[in-house]
């Protein structure tokens, strides 16, 4: 995908709450439009992401596991 | 035949997907463990954390000569010690089996904190006798009026440590940052010795249940079994009683709120049946049966020991329970919170309750089963209606977000 990352959030390691805190933070200092990619190693943000996305309007452009337990999340604010 | 073959690995792969392609829903979660719960209570007593815990502790105390204890009984004699192991490797199998087991190391900063919640979770359960889990998800169905109190205690803990956090990340975001690793990581083509590893994990913990069970040790053959189960049930719902007091006011998620409710609701029926009926009292007394569960933390000790115990779950991300399965799954922040309250425990029972509980008058903490006062119904009526409104109110504010950070 050629989507322009704006900003990207490395939550390798953290487990919860960590990632889901630091992401709300940084999409709220974003403006609508930008992207923010996101990495971390916690399960529990495969389900918490989609779920805070659907909940906050905000578009997850793309899910996937990369290499090595890290998950890879495009989310694009509302 | 080739085909008749293909069609059932296709059923029997589809079964497989169910339970490991997808995490279950926390209400799913929730009414398993409830249900679990009472049947550990029908066989014996119902589930409880911290206890667990401290035989750990205890037992590492004792083999090197620390604290004078003596007489320890061994975890392999302890049921909740053991309980507490298969949880983690329950959790272990069903994170293998998902291939989403990983070690996940964490910057140093999430270490510390991990440890530091562990060990104020120790203080918490041993002053308010019980955790999140025999305190408050086995304590509110037992109708016991001090688990009450240590909920609010829990529940002021959490919200006053989640104020913490946003601080923590505000002021010092360097903490939670720096150098972390993964390992053993599975990917979808690759990694496929988790789900090996994970059958393997499964039959060895159910040939343990089996070697106590022909050692006439049925209790404890039937703990393990539950608890392997429970562990797994933990990892696949990602059931999170911290998350359930936090999250309303965090990112205003209901749906670990909503999970714990369906599990304290199994618990009161099944719980309630158990104490009016005396089903499985045995030889102890009727009266016994229905105190099960009901400590003497009546009413000041209970929301103490609550906060503080609130305060170290959120800060170590996951309380008795949620560090158990966490730990299973590879988070390695959770290993330091599990060390942590294992080693604390002994301790503050030694040393900083005795010292504490002295200066509480007696009418402060002293054993209160809500039907005493009120009778069965009213007890369960109220105990209901509290869980309704806290329903209404998580799945309002979700929809608001009038009391969500974000």
């Amino acid at each position: 995908m050629d989507t322009k990352i704006n900003e990207t959030l490395d939550c390798k390691g953290l487990s919860c709450p960590m990632p889901m805190m630091k992401l709300a933070k940084t999409m709220k200092g974003m403006k609508s439009g930008e992207v923010l990619e996101m990495l971390g190693t916690d399960p529990g943000t495969k389900s918490d992401i989609p779920n805070w996305c659907q909940k906050t309007g905000n578009l997850l452009l793309e899910q996937i596991d990369l290499e090595g337990g890290v998950n890879r999340f495009v989310l694009q604010k509302k | 035949m080739a085909e008749e073959s293909n069609e059932n690995k296709g059923i029997i792969s589809e079964l497989f997907q169910t339970f490991f392609a997808k995490h279950w829903p926390v209400w799913v979660g929730g009414i398993l463990l409830g249900s679990l719960n009472v049947f550990l209570f029908m066989i014996k007593s119902p589930w409880g954390g911290s206890g667990g815990y401290n035989n750990w502790g205890e037992n590492i105390y004792q083999a090197i000569g620390f604290l004078g204890l003596e007489n320890v009984a061994a975890t392999k004699t302890s049921l909740y010690g053991m309980l507490n192991i298969l949880i983690i490797l329950g959790a272990f199998a069903g994170a293998l089996l998902s291939k989403e087991f990983a070690l996940r190391i964490p910057p140093k900063g999430e270490l510390i904190k991990g440890f530091i919640g562990g060990g104020l979770m120790a203080i918490g359960a041993t002053m308010g006798i019980g955790c999140t889990i025999g305190g408050f998800f086995s304590g509110i169905p037992a109708l016991s009026g001090g688990a009450i109190f240590l909920t609010i205690g829990l529940f002021l803990g959490t919200l006053v440590a989640l104020k913490y956090l946003f601080w923590e990340m505000e002021r010092f975001p360097g903490f939670s940052m720096g150098k972390s690793r993964t390992f053993l990581a599975a990917s979808e083509k690759t990694g496929n010795w988790q789900k090996y590893l994970g059958w393997i994990v499964i039959i060895t913990a159910l040939t343990i249940a089996n070697i106590y069970f022909g050692n006439d040790n049925k209790t404890m053959s039937w703990f393990i079994i539950i608890g392997l189960i429970m562990g797994l049930i933990c990892q696949r719902s990602r059931f999170c009683i911290v998350a359930s007091f936090r999250d309303p006011f965090m990112t205003g998620k209901s749906s670990s709120t909503t999970g714990v409710i369906a599990g304290l609701i199994i618990g009161i029926i099944g719980f309630t049946a158990i104490k009016i009926f005396g089903i499985g009292a045995g030889e102890t007394a009727f009266r016994a049966r229905e105190m099960t569960w009901v400590f003497p933390h009546f009413w000041l000790r209970a929301p103490i020991g609550g906060f503080i115990f609130g305060l170290g779950m959120t800060i170590a991300g996951g309380c008795a329970v949620g560090a158990l399965w966490r730990f299973g799954e590879g988070q390695v922040k959770l290993w330091a919170a599990v060390l942590g309250f294992l080693l604390i425990s002994p301790i503050s029972k030694k040393f900083i309750v005795p010292a504490f509980v002295d200066l509480l008058p007696h009418n402060l903490m002293y054993k209160n089963f809500m039907p005493d006062y009120i009778g069965y119904t009213w007890s369960v009526v109220i105990v209901l209606a509290i869980l309704f409104i806290w329903y209404v109110f998580v799945k309002w504010n979700e929809r608001t977000g009038k009391f969500s950070a974000y």
